[in-house]
């Protein structure tokens, strides 16, 4: 008899994970995580290096055991029943080698004979991840000719090749050109839409931004906070703004006069930290009043950094 | 654990190694030296004449199989000692790992690649095995028995070394320490059955009856019994020590080849291809040290004629072939994931 909680489980949500606990010796790296991450939508891990959010997705990817906590990926447990883990499950370390020496299609052939596709599956999925990773010119050209991106792309597209229902991916965007991170979030976003469960741990607030529906915050081996991207708990903290005025020293001179804590100017403009955005309008009303040529005023970094940014701070 | 898993893993590892190395030119070293040896050693056999020694392949062929052990047992530790923490410095392992092949898998896998690729450096010695044939006194069954236990023998040294790849994270210590195990195997056992001997050996009361010669009791020759104590090696209480060696169980294995010498009385001046043959003369050697001491202790060069207590190859060859198959399985348990334990300084990925 399966419980009410664990049948939902199995057919709605790629991964849950709470209370994760693991220690490697005397280190706690992960000390009470958890994680949902729903099937069709794309989850984001956020926190500080050392957060535990490495460590968490080995446990995920049936690499490693937890010391404790309840973990399901694709509706299985990955420690009781890797294999059934393993064959819905992709996952693409941040740091990870290639077989230098073999074409691309080799590459992704043998992946996929590893996950027990036929050879003439294997062949044909090859060929399908190479256009789907741009790198069809690389079918038949060593992997060690590929660029740093580019390698990247084929470990994802390699991740990709049994066509798992959960995707896990570490840092996907590191080492990767502007051009190619519109990329990556394109396709993760198809995939999402596919139906794939998608977590993606990352710094890059800004892409996650535009990519994520939820995020997940951890700080030194806790969830700290669990959000829809759209339900981003309000900003209480001061942000930083950044300020552009045609007349710099007279911006300079109406913000030491108003008692306004700034940063010296660059070339960029001037940035004051401000409590809210009520705070801001206040500030802008008061400077036009001042007669201060003022051409911009735009908070710095998302709300996503925000909310990281005051979320990471409270536990200090 | 599937065929085809273990297929999928063997085929990537031999398309890598083909890749990577500089295999002809390994292999063609490899060949021309025991081409050198073959015909140095025949060269030295054409100063017997004919007519002394029928069986020169005899000689030619143990001669071989000897050398070939001694330079396979240089060459394949370096075949698998990487295997394993190679690929986890690549960071390719983990990657594997997550796949649905099995730990068993990818073990028996990588151990097929490294173990082919020494049987190829085997298959290199087969035309000159071909040639001793053709010169008498090499029976077929020697042939085939042989190129079994040497193949056994060096898939043997293969697993040893995977596993020492797969307990240790730096790649140099454990070439490092898969060619000690190499030396422990060929060098080791004879000093540990050289010093055992030496611990093991018996004082005992022996005992003779003097018989003096008539008339030499006026200078002091007393008849009568003798005694005296001497020291008596029990090699029969340490040959296994012994019996792991490679060379001891090659050796040892090669079935007897029949008496040259139609002469029975022995009478002519000939060499006997028996007494020449290298690999029957260490078989001997080892079979004579199963017999308990003789009692009384026979005199300073006067040859046991007893019949040997059995042969020692049995024994050894299934010590090396356990000791392999331990080693794969414990390489198979130390690539099972998801791990609990993770020795220092290992990452997981």
């Amino acid at each position: 008899m399966s419980s009410p909680s664990e049948r939902i489980l199995h057919s709605g949500t790629g991964v849950v994970a709470s209370g994760v606990r693991r220690t490697f010796g005397p280190v706690e790296a992960v000390r009470g995580i958890d994680l949902t991450a729903p099937r069709g939508e794309v989850t984001a891990l956020v926190g500080p290096n050392g957060a535990g959010k490495t460590t968490l997705l080995l446990v995920l990817a049936t690499l490693l055991v937890p010391d404790a906590g309840d973990v399901r990926v694709a509706g299985h447990d990955p420690v009781t029943e890797p294999d059934a883990v393993r064959a819905r499950m992709g996952w693409a370390p941040d740091v990870f080698g290639l077989y230098d020496n073999l074409t691309g299609r080799e590459y992704l052939e043998f992946c996929g004979e590893a996950y027990r596709l036929s050879r003439t599956r294997a062949r044909t999925r090859a060929l399908e991840l190479l256009e789907l990773a741009r790198l069809p010119e690389y079918a038949d050209r060593p992997v060690h000719t590929m660029s740093r991106g580019q390698k990247q792309r084929l470990g994802l597209a390699r991740a990709l090749v049994h066509e798992p229902e959960v995707l896990l991916l570490d840092e996907p965007a590191s080492g990767l050109d502007p051009r190619s991170r519109v990329e990556l979030r394109e396709l993760l976003r198809l995939l999402a839409g596919q139906g794939v469960a998608v977590v993606v741990s990352s710094h890059l607030l800004g892409d996650l931004e535009e990519l994520a529906d939820r995020v997940v915050f951890v700080d030194r081996g806790a969830t700290v906070g669990e959000h829809r991207l759209d339900q981003l708990p309000p900003g209480t903290a001061a942000r930083p703004w950044r300020l552009r005025a045609l007349d710099v020293p007279a911006l300079v001179a109406a913000l030491d006069r108003n008692g306004y804590d700034h940063d010296t100017p660059t070339v960029a403009g001037v940035d004051v930290r401000l409590a809210s955005d009520e705070a801001a309008a206040e500030l802008l009303r008061g400077l036009v009043g001042d007669g201060v040529p003022v051409v911009a005023c735009q908070p710095l970094g998302g709300q996503l950094e925000a909310a990281y940014l005051q979320l990471t701070e409270e536990g200090r | 654990m599937t065929g085809s898993g273990i297929a999928t893993v063997a085929r990537q590892e031999f398309r890598l190694r083909i890749r990577a190395g500089r295999w002809k030119w390994l292999l063609g070293v490899f060949f021309l030296v025991l081409l050198g040896f073959t015909l140095l050693l025949r060269a030295a056999l054409s100063q017997v004449s004919d007519e002394d020694l029928q069986f020169k392949g005899t000689v030619l062929y143990g001669g071989l199989m000897l050398f070939v052990l001694g330079l396979a047992l240089l060459v394949v530790p370096a075949l698998a000692a990487q295997s394993v923490n190679g690929d986890r410095e690549r960071g390719t392992l983990a990657t594997l790992q997550v796949t649905r092949l099995t730990a068993g898998e990818i073990t028996l896998g990588k151990f097929a690649a490294a173990w082919g690729t020494a049987l190829v450096f085997l298959a290199l010695t087969l035309p000159l095995v071909g040639y001793a044939m053709t010169q008498n006194g090499v029976p077929v069954a020697r042939v085939l028995i042989l190129t079994l236990v040497l193949a056994l023998l060096l898939g043997t040294v293969c697993a040893i070394s995977l596993w020492w790849s797969a307990v240790l994270s730096r790649t140099t210590t454990s070439g490092v320490l898969a060619y000690i195990s190499v030396f422990a195997l060929s060098i080791g056992t004879l000093i540990v059955f050289g010093l055992a001997t030496a611990v093991t050996a018996e004082q005992v009361m022996e005992s003779y009856e003097n018989e003096c010669p008539p008339g030499t009791e006026a200078q002091g020759c007393v008849s009568g019994p003798v005694t005296y104590e001497t020291t008596r090696a029990r090699t029969d209480r340490t040959w296994w020590l012994l019996a792991p060696n490679p060379f001891v169980v090659l050796a040892d294995a090669a079935p007897q080849i029949p008496d040259d010498s139609n002469d029975p009385l022995e009478d002519r001046v000939g060499v006997r291809a028996q007494d020449l043959d290298p690999l029957g003369q260490i078989g001997r050697q080892v079979r004579g040290l199963r017999n308990p001491p003789q009692e009384p202790s026979i005199g300073f060069g006067s040859q046991d004629r007893r019949p040997d207590a059995g042969p020692v190859w049995p024994f050894g060859l299934a010590v090396n072939v356990a000791l392999g198959g331990l080693a794969l399985w414990l390489t198979s348990r130390r690539l099972r994931t998801p791990t609990r334990n993770l020795p220092k300084g290992q990452r997981v990925a």
